[in-house]
């Protein structure tokens, strides 16, 4: 392309792009009425329940065949139980720790990153601990937030399973 | 090749379990770290009423304890005479953590806290014991 060419085509670009804006607000520009996530912290877990949550996820991963590691977080983001499994892969110790803070000191699964992140949103990577990989899940009581357990060691879809099973024994 | 033994979760359990045991029996409440011999996280109980901090500092003492293959009051011996010692890499000079030994092989470490340090230690002591 010719120089002249190529300025007139970025030009039209820029147009277009200045009018598609114009035409669709940034999503991000909008302001709801309501805070979003407004889930109550309640009191930290107590170790009884969280053992049960490790055992449960521990007993799932073992059902099938996988090796994982599992932690259990308070209502404060702070190590409760941890578990890893015989052979489980090591960068996993403090991945997994960091998806249950994240999910809850975010009040949020951890899927909503990885899901946000996909679609373009690549200023949640900028978000103080942040972890864009699905595997962590707040534990709830009441509808209080009690703790958050996060599963690493096999790819997320598999941790998730795990997660799952382990926060369906909190319930 | 050199072969040693190594900790399953199992031994974990057993070894956390024993230890909680020590810590009830004393109405204690404390938080059970075991890590591998490579100071990398195997097994956690915080028991109801440790501190959040309890959780850190067990973690620490245990990977301090599993990686120099000695006991934290060791180090906190040392550096009472030589407190440049605190230059250490990776040192939490604090009674409270010991190696797991076997078979001449370092197997990794168990940290304590949430009590006087030596309660910590008598904590710790107890759960290696189940091991055996």
């Amino acid at each position: 392309m010719k120089p002249q060419l190529r300025a007139a085509a970025g030009c039209l670009l820029a147009c277009l792009a200045l009018a598609a804006s114009a035409q669709q607000p940034s999503p991000l520009d909008v302001v709801p009425d309501k805070m979003p996530n407004d889930i109550p912290y309640g009191a930290p877990i107590a170790l009884d329940r969280a053992q049960a949550a490790i055992a449960a996820a521990v007993a799932e991963s073992k059902k099938r065949g996988w090796k994982l590691n599992v932690a259990v977080v308070d209502s404060g983001g702070n190590l409760v139980a941890f578990a890893r499994m015989d052979g489980a892969q090591l960068a996993s110790i403090a991945i997994s720790e960091h998806k249950a803070r994240a999910s809850a000191t975010f009040r949020r699964e951890t899927k909503v990153f990885e899901a946000g992140i996909q679609n373009g949103n690549n200023y949640l990577i900028t978000l103080d601990g942040v972890i864009g990989s699905r595997g962590g899940i707040m534990l709830l009581d009441g509808g209080k937030l009690i703790g958050a357990i996060g599963c690493s060691g096999g790819t997320g879809s598999q941790d998730e399973v795990v997660c799952k099973a382990g926060a369906e024994a909190v319930k | 090749m050199k072969t040693r033994p190594m900790l399953t979760l199992d031994d974990c359990r057993k070894i956390s379990a024993a230890a909680e045991a020590e810590a009830k029996k004393n109405k204690w409440n404390v938080c059970i770290a075991i890590l591998d011999d490579g100071g990398d996280l195997l097994h956690v109980v915080r028991m109801d009423g440790a501190t959040p901090a309890n959780s850190h500092i067990a973690v620490e003492k245990g990977r301090t304890a599993a990686r120099t293959r000695r006991s934290t009051l060791t180090w906190q011996e040392r550096i009472a005479k030589r407190p440049e010692l605190l230059m250490m890499p990776g040192v939490t000079p604090v009674q409270g953590g010991l190696p797991i030994m076997a078979e001449g092989a370092c197997l990794g470490g168990v940290g304590v806290s949430g009590v006087q340090s030596h309660e910590d230690e008598q904590i710790a002591a107890a759960g290696i014991k189940a091991l055996a």
